[in-house]
């Protein structure tokens, strides 16, 4: 039993537990590998869409600047805030109407197909999976399977039920 | 085999092979399968990250060659930058539909409240159905993404049963998330009863993967109304980034530790 204790601690080790801590974050190493990250996401749009990436670059170009934004915010900013959330936050203000070149920002990413652009995400995620994930997801067996699945539906069901009745009683 | 590729070498071979990945999958696109109560929706995402898996080294051994500890560790790193131009995108999306957004403002907010509905249906199965113990707190407290785990690290430690319930739903949501997300919505979208507005405003659970699969499935059912499905999208995702661990904190984990209690007073956390 201890034994057992011993090895799920173990296995805990590469878990991404610290990937909240992005105070200590390299800004100039993540730009480098932002901007494969955005070459390999220009080429599935344009792979998954037929739009050019000639096309597509000055979209790209706005969102790669406000992710080097975003993650300098969630580096140097007192109070913390992730910095999925940052770069959200500038998407949304670059882009609401009125702002100073919204119009263009807003044609300009139109040529950007959302989901070709997780999908490279999604494939790094395959790749990076450990021998750890896979032992836990075994070693876990068919309840949790079952239980992860009611998890998933009831968080998704649960919001779509209060939502729905939220916008009935709005209209 | 002379000595492991070294680090910049393996890190080349991980973006080559991810663009190949990409190419592939981008290529087969978006597949639909009619079936009774609706339609089921193959995206992208779901064959690049199949793909993934299949040629990750702790799966397909010849891999190893290629890549390295570091280039696998550097994927994992790779995944949260990758997502980051998604998510500006995404952002983009709520800009001009503020004014909609605004109006749907209650329902959004309120919705996030919603996402207690995992211990409504998942708690009870996990407790009566299944004779789980401990774990099925952390099992069934929240969706298990990294700051509820972490949460649950925290408050019992990943070595407890709290623990091992909320790694396991981690891990069986990080192989099978994707695919789950991907099919339900439209799937519900079929039953007719819901607005396709609070369909995709419950997509943003806080996962990057599972806001692509839910949403690229609604707009592959339902293309006419993208630009609104993607706005609410984002911004309940953006409302959960801020709120999904503090109701985590006071709500949901004191919540099912006190149903747990009730349905299992002789396992009463002593500690």
């Amino acid at each position: 039993m201890a034994n057992q204790t011993n090895t799920t601690a173990n296995l805990a080790d590469d878990l991404p537990l610290n990937a909240e801590d992005e105070r200590k974050i390299d800004v100039v190493k993540h730009s480098g590998l932002l901007l494969i990250a955005c070459a390999i996401g220009l080429i599935a749009n344009w792979v998954g869409t037929g739009t050019s990436p000639l096309v597509a670059l000055p979209g790209m170009a706005v969102l790669y600047v406000a992710c080097i934004i975003g993650l300098g915010f969630a580096r140097f900013v007192p109070f913390y805030l992730p910095s999925v959330a940052w770069v959200s936050l500038i998407a949304i203000l670059i882009t609401i109407p009125g702002v100073p070149g919204a119009a263009w920002v807003s044609e300009q990413v139109e040529h950007l197909n959302f989901l070709a652009l997780a999908t490279p995400a999604l494939a790094y995620g395959g790749l990076a999976l450990t021998a750890s994930e896979f032992a836990i997801a075994r070693r876990s067996g068919w309840k949790i399977v079952i239980v992860a699945i009611c998890v998933m539906i009831g968080t998704y069901m649960g919001s779509v039920v209060v939502a729905d009745l939220f916008l009935r009683l709005g209209q | 085999m002379t000595g492991k590729p070294g680090a910049a070498t393996g890190g080349l071979y991980l973006h080559v092979l991810v663009l190949a990945i990409v190419i592939v999958c981008e290529l087969i696109g978006i597949q639909r399968l009619s079936i009774g109560l609706g339609t089921v929706i193959f995206l992208p995402i779901l064959y690049a990250f199949a793909l993934g898996i299949l040629l990750n080294p702790a799966i397909f051994k010849a891999s190893a060659k290629f890549l390295s500890k570091d280039a696998v560790k550097l994927s994992g790193a790779m995944i949260t930058v990758a997502i980051m131009p998604f998510i500006a995108k995404f952002g983009t999306t709520v800009g001009p539909q503020i004014s909609k957004i605004i109006e749907a403002g209650p329902a959004l907010v309120l919705q996030e409240l919603g996402n207690l509905g995992t211990i409504l249906v998942a708690f009870p199965v996990a407790v009566f159905l299944l004779k789980m113990g401990r774990e099925a707190v952390g099992a069934t407290y929240s969706i298990d993404r990294e700051p509820n785990l972490a949460l649950i690290a925290d408050k019992y430690g990943l070595n407890s049963p709290e623990g091992a319930g909320a790694m396991g739903v981690y891990a069986t949501g990080t192989l099978i998330g994707t695919f789950v997300f991907a099919i339900m919505p439209p799937l519900v979208h079929g039953l007719g009863i819901f607005d396709v507005r609070a369909l995709a405003m419950s997509c943003g659970v806080g996962s990057g993967s599972m806001l692509a699969a839910c949403t690229g499935g609604l707009v592959a059912v339902v293309p006419d109304q993208k630009d609104i499905i993607l706005a609410l999208a984002a911004a309940s995702n953006i409302l959960t980034y801020a709120t999904g661990l503090y109701v985590g904190m006071f709500v949901a984990l004191p919540l099912t530790e006190w149903l747990y209690n009730k349905a299992r007073p002789s396992d009463r956390k002593t500690a």
